[in-house]
């Protein structure tokens, strides 16, 4: 990782750093595709799979591998998983502008395109409440917000919009109840899961105090035309029927210093994004600036996704 | 503690019922080791990553305003000085189309009536179609400082990299700046409808290399 | 002969016993084997479509199988209760029932750990969270430690239950001073189980329905209510199959100690409807839900209803002595006892503690034709083990079943 070119953005160097290790271990993974073992329809090499972060950095890069030749003869087009680790004085967080959002779901469906949500059992990673304007007197009562307002257009007459997805707690439960450690605390924040380690259990679900978790149902289905190939080990790779899933801030995008697919979807510039140990970037200067709030602020979750108005 | 007869001087039982408890003791804390050996793994801990840092942030991009409307532009093509009208009045034969929803704002409040082609700071100063922020920014001054620290306004691209902003009027009318409704995409399924494809083979939608 | 030869030679004989019997026996082995068999295709159906074959989903994502895992944990640790007075306080009567209550426990750990099996969407993954072999989070999930408590009390009470019958089956007196301290430590873990699994419920910040403190307390009220129901009845029917002795009075004892734990029952659900109701905060939304319904419809409020006027009149029956000691009448307040608690400390906890969602969405939950028949195959293997292991048992009591020192072989020498 020394000699870098500090010049060029920070997804250039990840994905052409990729492109080599990529191109190194498939030549040796090939070579082993012939074994006797590709009969097996069960596949003992994921069975066996070690925990995420216990594997070892050559254990990764197999993994990855493994995961893009899957992936590639499922979806008959080259995918990319990156395994992309957090940079250093880093810790993500979020801005929603309650004033300005207008319900219009346009976050809900571009991260669905850009997480590859199963289209079929419907997943949802973004739930937009709709609440009375006359309610708020009362302050946001999330049991009184409506995910399936179907106006004609947007905002409606006297409502407004609180979109929810992960809070990326700070003090999660979630974390806390997964029985197998399989759900933990990124350095930079984000809240992930090993999908290949998830036993399915739900009890993070219950633990969230956000709905922000949502199980694999059925079989997930992702027409292989609307896949999204770029993906993560811990974010948008296509995940198994049976475990938890979640949003991530779009891991494979914001360490490579992009924004979230919502940001960028957004029509009206209501989600905001940056680095909160960073002085200067913009979700500081809202946190500085505007009034915020987090959801259930009682439980102490210390969520690091603020809403924020006026 | 037992039924039975008197105790002996040479207590079998207890003997035994030490050693019973001293095996219970020791399988006990066996099992709670066993299940300690992974404990450092916390729900906080992540893996060792190697390093990364950022790079020196590269400059914003500012994403251009759009071009003025064509049928329109110039200005000068039509407004000829002679017949020119600072009368604030309901517009009837010209731009009977445009919606004027800006306060108490009338066209010369921004365009120039002298140089139609330009728009008009409180100033007097002059400035072309492509600068027209700068007279925004005169009034909303506030906005100003929040678009600058991205807080108002829409970007793309990067956070930490080239990043696209946008002026005022990407997003916004000038003549009618307060947003329009637009229409909703589709809620989500209840849950009683996500049945998925139960009777579908799970392998039913992959796509198969030929 | 070296005792693991002896100790085969009692396998083989209990094999022998449980293919032998009565017409009865055989129709009731034959419908518990048919049970199963409908549920093992039901979880085929589930293995191979996914759990969207229940009708769990996310706004409410725990449900039926949970439901049972909690009531089972109560039948489970409802062994303590026979326990305690039978050892500790050397009561006679009722210490010939102590064994078939632990048979009981027994059946009803094997079938909580197969509600938890078939409720995990990835059941091949279930040794991640092993010592060793996998990464249990521990000790911050509680889910680990109810898998380390349900485990060792299974192997401590399927321990003594082996030791003491094959005692019996060698007709040899059990070595009290052994095999008492492991009797002990059961009872503490008994406790454990059940406070464990309400601790587990208990601990979620987002579901302020089971964050209660009372929680753990009215988990064990309920489950002395209806293990000891559950056994009074077993017990009627067991020594009306098999010749075991098993005295009307141990009957009543246990009819009395349900006047006392459903009385502490029907307490704390009292407690808990005054603190819902008389401070209302938005919370209460959960227990409107529970006793009237949200929306439209009534949802589950009817199964709310008739499990407190069951407790009710069962707790009438068992604190009038005139009642309760005829025994028929008793039976019927077990019954009512074990509904009361199987809709209550089940569903009746599940469902208010998930509807309206964490995000205030109502989903009106009614389990899956599949699920409920994985359910009744797992009640069917609680079921069977229970029956095999009491013929087992009660052959060796009766002395049908006894260690032989090989006469005939023996002699011949």
């Amino acid at each position: 990782m020394k000699n870098r070119d500090d010049r060029v953005p920070l997804d250039a160097r990840g994905a052409s750093r990729r492109r080599f290790l990529r191109g190194a271990a498939a030549a040796g993974a090939s070579a082993l595709a012939a074994g006797p073992a590709s009969a097996l329809s069960f596949d003992l090499e994921a069975f066996f799979q070690k925990h995420f972060r216990e594997m070892s950095q050559e254990d990764i890069e197999a993994l990855q591998t493994r995961l893009e030749r899957k992936y590639e003869s499922r979806y008959g087009k080259p995918f990319n998983v990156a395994s992309t680790g957090p940079i250093d004085g880093v810790v993500y967080g979020y801005g929603l502008d309650i004033g300005r959002c207008i319900g219009c779901r346009r976050c809900v469906y571009a991260c669905v395109e850009e997480n590859n949500q199963s289209r079929d059992p419907e997943i949802h990673w973004i739930r937009v409440l709709e609440f009375e304007r006359e309610h708020a007197l009362r302050g946001i009562d999330l049991e009184e917000g409506n995910p399936y307002y179907d106006h004609e257009k947007v905002p409606a007459e006297g409502k407004f919009y609180v979109p929810i997805a992960c809070q990326m707690c700070e003090d999660s439960p979630c974390t806390d109840v997964c029985p197998t450690g399989a759900t933990w605390e990124e350095p930079d924040g984000i809240v992930v899961i090993d999908y290949d380690w998830c036993i399915g259990c739900r009890y993070c679900i219950a633990s969230c105090p956000y709905g922000a978790r949502h199980f694999n149902w059925g079989e997930p289905q992702i027409p292989a035309d609307e896949v999204n190939p770029d993906t993560h080990v811990l974010g948008n790779r296509p995940r198994p029927r049976g475990v938890v899933e979640k949003c991530t801030f779009c891991i494979q995008r914001v360490r490579n210093g992009r924004y979230p697919a919502c940001v960028e979807a957004c029509p009206v510039g209501a989600r905001k994004f940056g680095n909160l140990l960073d002085p200067n970037s913009e979700i500081r200067y809202l946190l500085a600036n505007k009034r915020t709030f987090v959801l259930k602020a009682e439980l102490r979750t210390q969520p690091k996704f603020f809403y924020f108005y006026g | 503690m037992e039924t039975e007869a008197p105790r002996e001087p040479h207590d079998d039982g207890a003997r035994i019922r030490t050693t019973t408890w001293f095996v219970l003791g020791i399988a006990a804390m066996a099992v709670l080791g066993l299940f300690s050996v992974r404990c450092e793994l916390g729900p906080n801990v992540a893996r060792e990553y190697p390093s990364r840092t950022l790079p020196p942030e590269p400059q914003p991009v500012l994403m251009s305003a759009p071009p003025p409307d064509e049928d329109y532009y110039p200005c000068s093509d039509c407004h000829e000085l002679e017949d020119r009208n600072p009368q604030p009045r309901e517009l009837e034969d010209e731009h009977d189309d445009l919606e004027l929803a800006h306060g108490d704002l009338w066209c010369l409040s921004c365009h120039d009536l002298a140089d139609s082609d330009s728009l008009k700071l409180s100033d007097e100063t002059l400035v072309g179609f492509d600068e027209s922020w700068r007279l925004c920014t005169q009034c909303h001054g506030n906005k100003l400082a929040e678009w600058r620290a991205g807080v108002h306004g829409k970007r793309t691209g990067y956070w930490w990299g080239p990043k696209e902003y946008r002026t005022c009027i990407v997003c916004h009318n000038p003549h009618s700046p307060a947003w329009k409704p637009i229409e909703p995409l589709p809620p989500p399924r209840p849950p009683q409808q996500i049945a998925g494809r139960v009777r579908a083979e799970p392998s039913e939608v992959r796509h198969e290399e030929p | 002969m070296s005792p693991l030869v002896q100790f085969w030679r009692f396998v083989k004989g209990s094999l022998a016993v449980v293919t032998q019997g009565s017409r009865g026996y055989f129709a009731w082995v034959v419908l518990l084997l048919a049970v199963i068999a409908v549920g093992v295709w039901a979880y085929a159906n589930q293995i191979q479509y996914g759990l969207i074959t229940t009708n769990m989903r996310d706004q409410l994502s725990w449900g039926f199988y949970i439901g049972n895992f909690a009531f089972l944990v109560g039948i489970a640790a409802a062994a303590v209760v026979v326990v305690i007075p039978a050892y500790v306080y050397r009561w006679g009567p009722i210490r010939e029932v102590v064994l078939l209550g632990e048979l009981v426990a027994v059946a009803a750990i094997i079938m909580c750990i197969l509600f938890v099996t078939v409720d995990v969407g990835r059941p091949e993954r279930i040794w991640h969270m092993m010592p060793l072999l996998g990464a249990p989070n521990f000790p911050h999930s509680l889910l680990v430690w109810d898998i380390l408590v349900l485990t060792s009390y299974f192997v401590i009470n399927y321990f003594i239950v082996t030791y003491l019958v094959y005692m019996a089956y060698r007709g040899r007196k059990y070595n009290a001073a052994f095999i008492l301290p492991i009797i002990f430590l059961s009872i503490p873990l008994a406790i454990s189980i059940h406070t464990v699994t309400a601790f587990l419920f208990m601990g979620l910040k987002a579901r302020p329905f089971w964050n209660s403190a009372l929680l753990a307390p009215r988990f064990l009220a309920s489950a002395f209510c209806s293990g000891p129901a559950l056994l009074v009845i077993v017990f009627q029917i067991l020594r009306r199959v098999r010749p075991i002795e098993i005295s009307d009075a141990a009957l009543r004892k246990l009819g009395e100690l349900l006047a006392y734990t459903m009385a502490a029952n029907l307490f704390f659900l009292g407690c808990e409807v005054f603190r819902e109701f008389y401070s209302a905060s938005a919370h209460v939304i959960h227990a409107e839900f529970q006793w009237w319904g949200l929306e439209e419809g009534h949802g589950i409020a009817g199964y709310t209803w008739f499990a407190l006027v069951s407790q009710v009149i069962a707790f009438v029956i068992f604190v009038v002595p005139e009642l309760r000691n005829r025994l028929p009448i008793l039976s019927v307040g077990c019954v009512l006892a074990f509904a009361g608690v199987y809709i209550e400390k089940g569903l009746g906890l599940l469902l208010p503690g998930m509807t309206p969602d964490v995000i205030g969405e109502v989903y009106h939950y009614n389990p899956s034709l599949n699920e409920i028949l994985i359910g009744a195959g797992v009640w069917g293997v609680g079921a069977l083990l229970f029956t095999l292991m009491a013929k087992v048992s009660s052959a060796i009591s009766t002395g049908e079943f006894r260690y032989q020192p090989i006469e005939g072989s023996y002699g011949r020498w």
